[in-house]
């Protein structure tokens, strides 16, 4: 999909803030539900085939 | 699905000739892809793109759509109709009420069959079971659709409501078989909708709610559809089978049958056969409204050999109708309930099935949505597809995708380990900062339900200085927000005398009719990861990258647009002991 583009600004970093390498994880995501994709539309069928060549995006891009 | 890893095709098989079948209990449709990448519905010989799904059987002749159809007025115990959704299925488990003007549904064997009289010998009737008819009909549409393109049809998608069930969508694929149709792939009528929209050149791949209401003749179908990248998750269903087009035909019937009785002392709905041509007539009345402000209805010899000439306008005609409007919109409505969803985020309403044709529903409808969301019907706008060609379409754009794959290939990738994916149960976003308060606000990238692996980018602009800035990635909490507009100064309104009255306690008429305005607000949750990105130039852009895995792990890639370096880092998948406590 197209990069999207926000307007409004990212907000200054505050001071003292440190991290590694300039990133900080703090927690993972939620758990996710689990649901069914349609198998339909030239989208899904790229996600299967990367999901059947265990391939990343970056990979399928090339 | 993948095109080229056959592993050494061998044998070629015949070449494949593919189209796409919409197969309804009234109406079916063909469609194909053309060379240039264009679904296109079929005309059959009788110049139909909507093809009653009906057959005749006539002094040993069998009729077929249209022509079958008007055999519902003197040969209706010959006439099978309204049978798509017996298939399949067992006799108990059938609602037999849409056939009770024509062939009626009977217990044989282990299924459904019709009784019919298929040679002209009188007194040879014999049981047709439902799999039998359902063959012949599909073998008329795809002998249609080969003479049409002047190839032998032999294989096609073709689509089932979303409560097909394994049962049903067997007897359908054996069915097809018979007919010399290989079904190479069974999809949902409300995805072939969304598809057939999507398909356009001009449409953009976006994150979208997509509602699909698909009203149709005899049975009234809702999908909400989470729509992700272009990729489709149906997160709710609500059926109604007994609410579709044949209510706004009764409606109209009743309507003429009372007028008629009025004059002629003798109720037209009494007999059979006045009763089906005044269906006949009411449907095409009701056609005929769609279009354009009043419709006629005439109909010769209705009853007691008295022909019978009336019109009705449209407002008549919507006051009529309006029990069966408002049936529509509740099943919508309740669609939405139970996709834990509100009104407000819907983005795309599509109109599907014959029955949306009607302005009146889809003027409804956009009463009910939010501005924002398109209703996408032939009277609210101007680019809608025609909402009976929709599942045809999508079935042919979907059978031009997959026609060069081989059947092994294509049950691999409809097999639930490729379909069931985990979904986000959150929007992931970014922290920015609105103009004037201090406190940040939540841009989703990615919304809730979006099937992972996912990524998502987005450009974010930064303070009017550049400098160092901080990305906050969170999940995003999505809430509505309802509140009554500030109540207007009133000018001419209070009696004179009563200025000194508190404003809010009025016991107003004007201020309660206020309408709450409701929105959606974002609210920031938890947290998941920060990075900086420091000395951003003046005027400067931060793209972030946000990825999640197909194991729920997050990584983060920012950097300044045009700028090197960067940042990247990556956030473990969540605990296994952390399951359900979101
Ligand atoms: N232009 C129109 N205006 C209003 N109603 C229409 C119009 N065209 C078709 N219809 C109605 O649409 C209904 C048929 O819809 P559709 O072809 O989608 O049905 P289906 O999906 O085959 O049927 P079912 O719901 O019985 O499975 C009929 O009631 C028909 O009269
Ligand atoms: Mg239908």
């Amino acid at each position: 999909m197209a990069s999207t583009q926000v307007i409004l600004p990212l907000p200054i970093l505050p001071e003292g803030w440190t991290g590694e390498k300039d990133f900080r994880p703090f927690s993972s995501i939620s758990t996710a539900t689990s649901r069914n994709i349609e198998p339909v539309g030239p989208h899904f069928l790229a996600h299967a085939r990367r999901k059947r060549h265990q391939r990343t995006f970056s990979e399928d891009d090339r | 699905m993948s095109d080229q890893e056959g592993t050494g095709a061998a044998s070629t098989p015949p070449e494949r000739i593919v189209i796409g079948i919409a197969f309804g209990n009234s109406n079916s449709s063909i469609a194909f892809t053309s060379k240039e990448g264009k679904a296109e519905v079929i005309a059959n010989e009788d110049g139909d793109r909507q093809i009653p799904s009906m057959l005749s059987y006539v002094q040993g002749e069998e009729y077929h759509g249209t022509q079958a159809k008007t055999h519902l007025v003197r040969n209706s115990k010959n006439t099978i109709a309204y049978f798509r959704d017996f298939l399949g299925q067992d006799f108990k488990s059938i609602d037999p009420t849409p056939c009770h003007a024509s062939a009626h549904p009977i217990e044989h064997e282990s299924t459904v069959a019709f009784s019919i009289q298929e040679s002209a010998e009188e007194g040879t009737h014999v049981p047709i079971t439902v799999s039998e008819i359902t063959t012949r009909h599909l073998r008329r549409l795809a002998s249609s659709a080969s003479d049409f393109l002047g190839k032998s049809v032999n294989a096609a998608v073709i689509t089932v409501p979303t409560d097909f069930s394994e049962k049903q969508r067997d007897a359908l694929i054996s069915a097809a078989q018979v007919a010399g149709i290989d079904i190479l792939q069974i999809i949902h009528e409300p995805i072939a909708t969304v598809l057939a929209y999507d398909a356009r050149p001009e449409s953009k791949v976006l994150d979208k709610v997509v509602v699909v209401a698909d009203f149709g003749g005899t049975r009234s179908d809702v999908a909400i559809i989470a729509s992700r990248g272009g990729m489709y998750t149906i997160l709710a269903t609500a059926h109604d089978y007994s609410l579709g087009g044949a209510n706004l035909d009764q409606a109209l019937i009743d309507y003429f049958a009372k007028e008629f009785t009025k004059k002629h002392k003798t109720d037209p709905r009494e007999n059979t056969r006045s009763l089906a041509k005044l269906k006949l007539e009411a449907e095409a009345t009701k056609k005929a409204l769609s279009l354009g402000a009043s419709g006629s209805f005439s109909v010769e010899s209705l009853a007691d050999g008295i022909d019978y000439n009336s019109t009705v306008n449209r407002t008549r005609y919507e006051l009529l109708a309006g029990k069966v409007f408002s049936g529509f919109t509740r099943l919508v409505e309740g669609a939405i309930q139970k996709a834990g969803l509100d009104v407000l985020d819907v983005d795309e309403v599509i109109l599907s099935g014959g029955a949306s044709h009607t302005p009146k529903i889809a003027c409804i409808l956009q009463s009910v949505f939010p501005e924002k969301a398109s209703i996408l019907a032939p009277s609210t706008s101007a680019t809608a597809i025609n909402p009976s060609e929709l599942a045809a379409r999508g079935a042919a754009i979907q059978a031009n995708l997959i026609q060069e794959f081989d059947k092994e290939d294509i049950e691999q990738s409809t097999h639930p380990v490729v379909t069931a994916t985990p979904h986000l149960a959150y929007a992931i976003g970014v922290v920015a900062i609105s103009s004037d308060e201090k406190h940040g606000i939540f841009k989703p990238l990615m919304e809730a339900e979006t099937a992972v692996p996912v990524r998502r980018s987005a450009q974010i602009a930064t303070p009017k200085e550049g400098g160092d800035v901080l990305i906050r990635i969170c999940e995003g909490l999505r809430e509505i927000k309802a509140h009554k507009p500030e109540p207007k100064p009133k000018v001419n309104g209070n009696k004179p005398g009563n200025a000194s009255d508190g404003d809010g306690e009025d016991s107003g008429v004007s201020d309660d009719d206020e309408e709450e305005i409701r929105q959606i607000v974002w609210k920031a949750g938890r947290v998941l990861a920060e990075a900086a990105i420091r000395g951003v130039k003046k005027g400067g852009k931060v793209e972030v990258g946000v990825n999640v895995g197909e194991d729920l792990s997050l990584s983060i890639t920012a950097r300044e647009v045009g700028g090197k370096g960067g940042v990247r880092g990556v956030v473990g998948r969540p605990k296994a002991a952390e399951n359900g406590s979101a």
